[in-house]
């Protein structure tokens, strides 16, 4: 009795698994069409209210492409990075970057100064609320629209306790320059606060607190200026690549977005790393 | 000996090497008088029988009994809880928590009506809370009880004729890491600052684990309890692979981080030839690699 049951069972498994099979074969086409323009009605209403209805290309990811780990190790701090051409006759004006299903979807928005020097990567560190995607829409001088976009398995990134270990004082920047001074990471010491955190200690909810923008210079003239929201990650932290040594002095200066207090710091040289 | 073999032949080479000992029901074994363990099994948090992956147990003293780690779930405190009671009717007096992470603190609701005293590290306490609603949703905790008695630096408890000695960690593995040594038998629990076979969790701060690794290897102890995996009477040895892991993912990242390398490319490619034999490198690794590349660009 428990013999022939349990056949039944399994020849039923069987049957499910092979009709799952088909299933996947009839939906491969649709799904490997969303794969590669990824929609959801959170963008619908995203892209209708920042691009109404301009038309948007998807497909050229040489001139832009967005990476993040499909399973992110960490859903409070989940590397975002865009790579750039330096395409001059489609220079890059400015790039917003989206998480769709986050709280607040708008994570950051960079503003590229014209004629500066070709900025060829930014990476950024996000949290990441429930599976969605991440999105990066380039607008060009001329006014074209490039989307590229992935999808990312997280949860709980924007509520997560801020760090056990964090520390340091409010405000101070770190200036990270790669050996080949082509990269420079800059860490900004800052709880970054997004508004869905409780406090362990009182458990009240956090206020949000967090960088509300930066301007970066290089050898005194504005590189990028940074719109940021409540999605950055503790600690914001972004790595700009250049096509060449970014010229020095590099000041960066970051608002707060309660005390308006503005956190700056220059680095006079960036061949320090190469010298250690 | 593979590391995926069932356990007891590991309690059963225990068994053979010590003058006194019992086997008891739960894999639980009496490593020497009085001080009896159950070993965690080796797999993921995600996977079946996930509330049993922390090594757990208790020692017994003349008038008292100190449970040390509950497991990862009620049931497993439970379980634990009813095998102490078939091999000794005194009373439980302490719960120790050697840290936060729930495999080692969910079965505490079990002892919740034994009169016992909570003990952990001063900072257990605020972990504990922090941790409560993420206990709640992912592990489907309904009681999760912290500490009432809170260890600065060092505490001494006595279970009559017999003393613990507990130690509270700066920031390692997580910060609120908490040993016990039996002094009677120089057994060590060394709670998550000691992983064998399965690769170690970071949650605190390498470059701390690290200084708490080198502090550990000159200890004196006969006997070695980890948090996971298997039993040890040679601490620095059994300190080696876990030591030699972290100072690679330290040295790998610093230079990912002089070389401008991203977080990015480093989470697929930083310290890959430590993983030799580890046990789910793939479930920890890349968080690892996370929480090194964030403690390190602030150096």
């Amino acid at each position: 009795m428990t013999e022939s049951s349990s056949v039944v069972v399994a020849s039923h498994s069987a049957a499910r698994r092979v009709l799952a099979a088909l299933l996947i074969v009839l939906t491969a086409n649709v799904a490997a069409a969303q794969d590669s323009q990824p929609s959801s009605s959170a963008w619908q209403f995203l892209k209708d209210k920042y691009y109404g209805d301009h038309t948007m290309g998807v497909v050229d990811e040489q001139f832009m492409s967005v990476e993040a780990p499909a399973n992110t190790p960490d859903a409070a701090a989940t590397p975002v990075t865009l790579h750039f051409a330096n395409d001059p006759t489609r220079a890059i004006k400015r790039v917003r970057v989206f998480i769709d299903n986050n709280p607040s979807p708008l994570a950051a928005t960079f503003e590229f100064t014209a004629g500066a020097v070709p900025i060829t990567a930014i990476d950024m560190r996000v949290r990441v609320d429930r599976f969605t995607s991440v999105r990066a829409v380039a607008e060009t001088a001329g006014g074209d629209l490039e989307m590229r976009s992935t999808w990312v398995k997280a949860a709980g990134g924007c509520s997560a306790p801020p760090a056990a270990t964090g520390s340091g004082a409010l405000g101070e920047i770190r200036f990270r320059p790669s050996m080949d001074a082509k990269s420079l990471q800059v860490s900004i010491r800052h709880p970054n606060s997004s508004g869905f955190q409780i406090d362990p200690r009182t458990n009240a909810p956090i206020p949000a607190h967090y960088i509300s923008s930066l301007t970066l210079q290089a050898g005194g003239k504005p590189v990028l200026s940074a719109d940021l929201g409540i999605s950055i990650s503790e600690n914001p932290t972004l790595r700009i690549a250049t096509d060449r040594a970014l010229p020095t002095p590099v000041m960066i200066d970051a608002v707060d977005s309660e005390t308006h207090a503005h956190y700056s710091a220059t680095m006079a040289d960036n061949r320090v790393a190469a010298a250690q | 000996m593979p590391i995926t073999a069932p356990l007891w032949p590991i309690t059963g080479w225990l068994l053979l090497n010590d003058v006194a000992s019992a086997e008891l029901p739960f894999n639980l074994a009496q490593l020497t008088p009085g001080v009896f363990v159950h070993l965690g099994q080796q797999v993921s948090p995600e996977a079946a029988g996930h509330d049993d992956i922390a090594n757990t147990g208790f020692i017994v003293g003349k008038t008292c009994i100190a449970v040390i780690d509950t497991g990862g779930s009620v049931d497993v405190g439970r379980a634990l809880r009813a095998a102490i009671r078939q091999h000794s009717a005194l009373p439980i007096c302490y719960v120790i928590n050697t840290h936060v992470h729930f495999d080692h603190v969910l079965g505490n609701a079990a002892f919740a009506d034994d009169h016992v005293s909570f003990v952990g590290s001063a900072t257990l306490a605020t972990e504990m809370k922090r941790s409560e609603s993420f206990f709640f949703q992912n592990y489907g905790a309904r009681r999760v009880i912290g500490p009432d008695r809170l260890v600065e630096k060092d505490l001494t408890l006595d279970l009559g004729g017999r003393r613990l000695s507990l130690k509270a960690w700066a920031t390692a593995h997580t910060d609120c890491d908490l040993t016990v040594v039996d002094e009677k038998t120089g057994t060590l629990w060394a709670g998550d600052l000691l992983f064998r076979e399965r690769l170690p969790a970071l949650d605190g701060s390498a470059k701390g684990w690290l200084a708490a690794i080198a502090d550990l290897e000159s200890w004196h102890v006969k006997l070695t309890v980890p948090g996971h995996g298997t039993l040890s009477r040679d601490l620095p040895a059994a300190l080696a692979p876990e030591q030699h892991y972290l100072q690679a993912l330290v040295d790998s990242i610093r230079m990912d981080l002089k070389k401008g390398v991203s977080l990015q490319s480093a989470l697929g490619e930083a310290a890959n030839t430590e993983r030799g034999t580890w046990l789910l490198w793939d479930e920890v690794h890349p968080r690892n690699v996370a929480r090194v590349y964030q403690e390190l660009e602030w150096e």
